[in-house]
């Protein structure tokens, strides 16, 4: 990745300074990935096409990204970017969308485009809920959560979008957070490169709904590294060596009392515990010790451990999940065309 | 008690700043203080769509009497950042006074002439006490009581329940409000505006429209909510979501307003109330179901709040665009009800009404309000479910089982007895294709028309039951000299218009035409027949409801006051308009 100065960036790719975004949003970072992956890519701006629908994640491109942008209606981005796409193959046609806006409502545009292997690149914000309309409970809010929607807690179940869009048949698939954004600013290239249906999920932070979400109370300015810590506490990269030298205590009642519990059990270990907020389970007690076994015998019987939990379960997995080629939608319709004698 | 604003016996408040400063919760407390004190209020919200920032206003306006609406000024600006007295300044009556942050960059000199400054250090209070930036608001409501010369302890009251169980930020904001308070005494002239509490207490409430139709639909015993965020529409949502449990209400939030209407449509087959609620958009994603409400004759609640369009337009603005629309909306002909609350008590009274009718002519209704209705507040006594009741029409909850039961049974009224489905003896057939009685697909000529002309012979009975709901309102003088004519949220303005003429002597009515479809023709045309002049009020660019008087009627309005831009109409520009179709 090559070092540019912020205001390069800025100059040649932003229209409009200072973002619509609130505080500490992630869909700047998704932003700046998005013009380095371009710039590094040398794609002019005039043969960029940004697509996006309703939410938050459709400001990205529309109005910030200086190029063309068709700004459409609610989960419907997709189809839209379809009907350019063939009709301007040459185009490359890039979605913004939100988890809302591409899963929830546009969901069967989704799918049915990655069945389709059309060459567009769908790039998916992630921030677990509806966050422009007031934080409402959306298709990837984990199970239990707190929305507008389900104060009591979201009684349903979230999409594993990757495996979702993976089965209806993307041939370029990957997984990103904000925290990661050499790995997505590389994906992002890569994305554009493909010829192909390619669809990256970034998990964003939200601090102003995932405040609530995940019950953070700290002053807003604290929340977004907060929320990017628990998302790299939270997730492992895959086809990667991962340490496993460490454990998580979820803690039977107030988290801090539980960790001065558990650090008294554990004196006299070479063990190491500090309170890390893990986007499963909470906030938790992560002890790293090359002693495991000794570590788990000391807190297993705690009255202050819920239960232990090993290092990489209930984590996100990230990284490109599927990269394969087969017959494009465009091209596939020019031969047709070809064959019927048109064109 | 005595309520004394510089125009009229109201007085106005206008909130303003930047989102985040609290605007929004200044005005509802201030609403809520000033309506324990014994007033009546109406308070409006002015906000973009914008993920963030961004300005946001709220006017409140308090008296003795009924408000229906906002003024065309007002008495008090209070500025929560520089850019609001830029904006607002020219709203201020003469004589008007303006509570600015004396630490802005705002050079008093600047101000208009006529307007008394009231620079009040808002941060520096709030440093001193160590409170969080948001409390400035809370020290400009001090000053504000104090300028009015209101009894604080009121308020106090209001920040005590309003942030129950969360002690800290209750001392913080009394602390914040007495100083406020303290300092506007000791420094400032009062406003030349007085409003003293009263002990008398008639247990007013204040609610939005979406709250008064939360409300109404768990007074009518709607089991089943669901809905898919839209704003101005969300509010009934989050009100039911939270509050689920005590309404005995299921609700949903689904990948789409498709898939909400159509689960609602499953909730009323299986026999319960059932409603959605959204905008424009969203509707339109729903007519196809509405279609199939309407083919399997299952009744259904659809609460529209209408925002600018086409399409996504303005999010947080208020319109009256979609009446036709929602009238014709959804393929082929069948017979629905639109029915258009004016004020938070229609929305409570209408929404149960709109279930009995659903339910007993087996027909989706449709209640049509707009963003000004469904997210202002207003003061009124508190709503009383047993003054419209529950009536679920013709529904059996057994079968004989004498004969097979007929889903669809061709009967003189049109009306089918309804069953639940999972009842011994008698199944359930609801079909979307055109159908013979029990629910079988059909093609047959003769059985086509036969229940096309069923569906329809249900309009007469509505009609007739329409009649009885009074269908058209009059409000003013009986013998007019001019003649207001409007729908839905219109009316606030409008009434506030009447008493503006009435003080010039110019006797006024308002004309609100509450059901829509379908449309209380005869009547219409009755009031309408006379020879005064009529004005047309309406918040959309074509005048809807002057096509649909044309139609039915085929009288045609020609003098019309139409606001497109997304703010409510002010009385005085209904006043105005007035003037000048009577010259």
């Amino acid at each position: 990745m090559s070092v540019k100065p912020l205001s390069y960036y800025r100059e040649r790719y932003i229209r409009f300074q200072p973002s619509p975004f609130c505080p500490g949003c992630g869909n700047g970072i998704i932003l700046n990935c998005f013009v380095r992956a371009v710039d590094e890519l040398g794609i002019p701006q005039k043969q960029i096409l940004c697509v996006s629908g309703i939410g938050c994640s459709a400001w990205i491109p529309s109005p910030n990204f200086r190029g063309d942008t068709l700004h459409t209606t609610h989960g419907r981005a997709i189809a839209f970017a379809t009907g350019a796409k063939v009709y301007n193959p040459d185009l490359y046609t890039v979605v913004f969308t939100g988890d809302g806006d591409g899963a929830g409502i546009g969901g069967n545009h989704l799918i049915h485009a990655a069945r389709r292997n059309i060459d567009i690149t769908v790039i998916l914000v992630n921030n677990l809920s509806y966050a422009m309309t007031g934080g409402q409970i959306a298709p990837t809010t984990l199970h239990g959560l707190r929305t507008t929607t389900s104060p009591y807690g979201n009684p349903e179940h979230p999409f594993d979008l990757v495996k979702l869009v993976a089965a209806a048949g993307a041939t370029y698939v990957a997984r990103w957070t904000t925290y990661h954004v050499v790995e997505l600013t590389r994906s992002i290239k890569e994305a554009l490169q493909h010829r192909g249906f390619s669809f990256i999920e970034v998990l964003s932070q939200c601090p102003t709904q995932q405040r609530r979400l995940f019950g953070f109370r700290d002053p807003m300015r604290r929340l977004p590294s907060r929320i990017l810590e628990m998302f790299a506490e939270s997730t492992y990269i895959r086809n990667r060596p991962q340490r496993e030298n460490y454990l998580y205590a979820l803690p039977r009642g107030e988290p801090n009392e539980a960790f001065k519990a558990i650090e008294d059990a554990l004196k006299g270990l070479e063990a190491s515990a500090r309170l890390v907020d893990h986007i499963t389970y909470g906030r938790v007690v992560r002890v790293d010790s090359e002693d495991l076994e000794a570590v788990s015998e000391r807190l297993r019987n705690l009255s202050a451990v819920e239960r232990l939990v090993d290092a990489l379960e209930g984590k996100i997995e990230l990284g490109v999940f599927v990269r394969e080629h087969r017959p494009e939608f465009t091209e596939s319709l020019r031969t047709l065309i070809e064959r019927a004698g048109g064109m | 008690m005595v309520c004394i604003g510089i125009k009229d016996e109201t007085i106005s408040f206008l909130i303003g700043g930047e989102a985040g400063q609290g605007i929004m919760r200044s005005g509802s407390l201030l609403g809520k203080a000033l309506m324990r004190g014994g007033l009546h209020i109406f308070g409006v919200n002015d906000y973009p769509s914008l993920i963030r920032g961004g300005h946001n206003f709220y006017i409140l306006r308090a008296s003795e009497r009924e408000v229906y609406s906002q003024g065309d000024g007002v008495d008090l600006l209070i500025a929560l950042n520089d850019e609001s007295v830029e904006l607002h300044i020219n709203d201020l009556y003469p004589g008007g006074g303006v509570i600015y942050d004396e630490e802005g960059k705002l050079d008093p000199r600047e101000l208009r002439d006529d307007v008394k400054p009231y620079p009040t250090p808002l941060t520096g209070i709030v440093k001193e006490i160590g409170g969080p930036r948001v409390v400035r608001n809370t020290v400009a409501l001090g000053a504000a009581l104090s300028l009015i010369g209101f009894n604080p302890e009121t308020m106090r009251g209001v920040i005590r329940d309003t942030f129950r169980g969360r002690e800290s930020v209750i001392e913080m904001n009394i602390k914040a409000l007495d100083r406020g308070y303290e300092y506007a005494e000791r420094n400032f002239e009062g406003l030349g505006c007085r409003v003293e509490a009263s002990k008398r207490r008639d247990g007013r409430i204040m609610v939005t429209g979406n709250e008064a139709i939360a409300l109404g639909a768990i007074g009518a015993g709607c089991r089943f909510y669901a809905a898919y965020p839209m704003t101005p529409a969300t509010p009934i949502l989050h009100y039911l979501a939270a509050h689920d449990e005590e309404a005995g209400m299921v609700v949903v939030q689904p990948e789409s307003e498709i898939a909400a209407i159509n689960m609602v449509i499953g909730a009323a087959y299986a026999g319960v109330r059932a409603m959605t609620a959204t905008s424009g958009g969203g509707f339109c994603l729903m007519t196809e179901a509405l279609g199939l409400a309407a083919m399997t004759e299952t009744p259904i609640v659809v609460v529209i709040n209408q925002r600018p369009g086409p399409s996504t337009g303005m999010a947080t603005y208020t319109s009256q665009g979609d009446l036709l629309f929602t009238i014709h909306a959804s393929q082929g002909e069948f017979p629905r009800v639109v029915v258009a609350p004016g004020d938070v008590d229609e929305c409570f009274y209408l929404t149960m009404e709109a279930f009995n009718l659903a339910e007993r002519f087996q027909i989706p209704v449709i209640i049509l309000a707009d963003k000004y209705l469904a997210e202002s507040h207003r003061s009124t006594r508190p709503f009383d479910p047993s003054r419209v009741g529950i009536d679920r029409g013709d529904l059996l909850t057994e079968w004989s089982g004498d004969e097979e039961y007929r889903r669809y049974r061709l009967t003189e009224s049109g009306i089918s007895p309804r069953i639940i489905p999972g009842i011994e003896g008698a199944t359930m057939l609801a079909n979307t294709n055109e159908h013979d009685e029990y629910g079988f697909a059909t093609t047959n000529p003769e059985m086509v028309k036969a229940m096309m002309d069923k569906r329809f012979r249900k309009l007469e009975a509505l009609r007739r039951e329409i009649e009885h709901l009074n269908p058209v309102r009059i409000y003013g003088s009986e013998e007019a000299e001019a003649t207001i004519v409007g729908w839905g949220s219109t009316k606030g303005p409008a009434l506030e218009a009447l008493r503006m003429l009435e003080d010039e002597g110019i006797k006024a009515r308002f004309i609100q035409v509450v059901y829509l479809e379908p449309f209380p023709d005869e009547r219409v045309e009755g009031l309408l027949s006379g020879d005064e002049p009529k004005l047309l009020v309406e918040m959309n660019k074509t005048g809807q409801l002057g096509s649909l008087i044309k139609l039915h009627t085929g009288i045609t309005l020609e003098h019309r006051l139409l606001r497109y831009d997304g703010r409510p109409v002010n009385p005085g520009q209904i006043c105005d308009a007035i003037r000048g179709v009577m010259r």
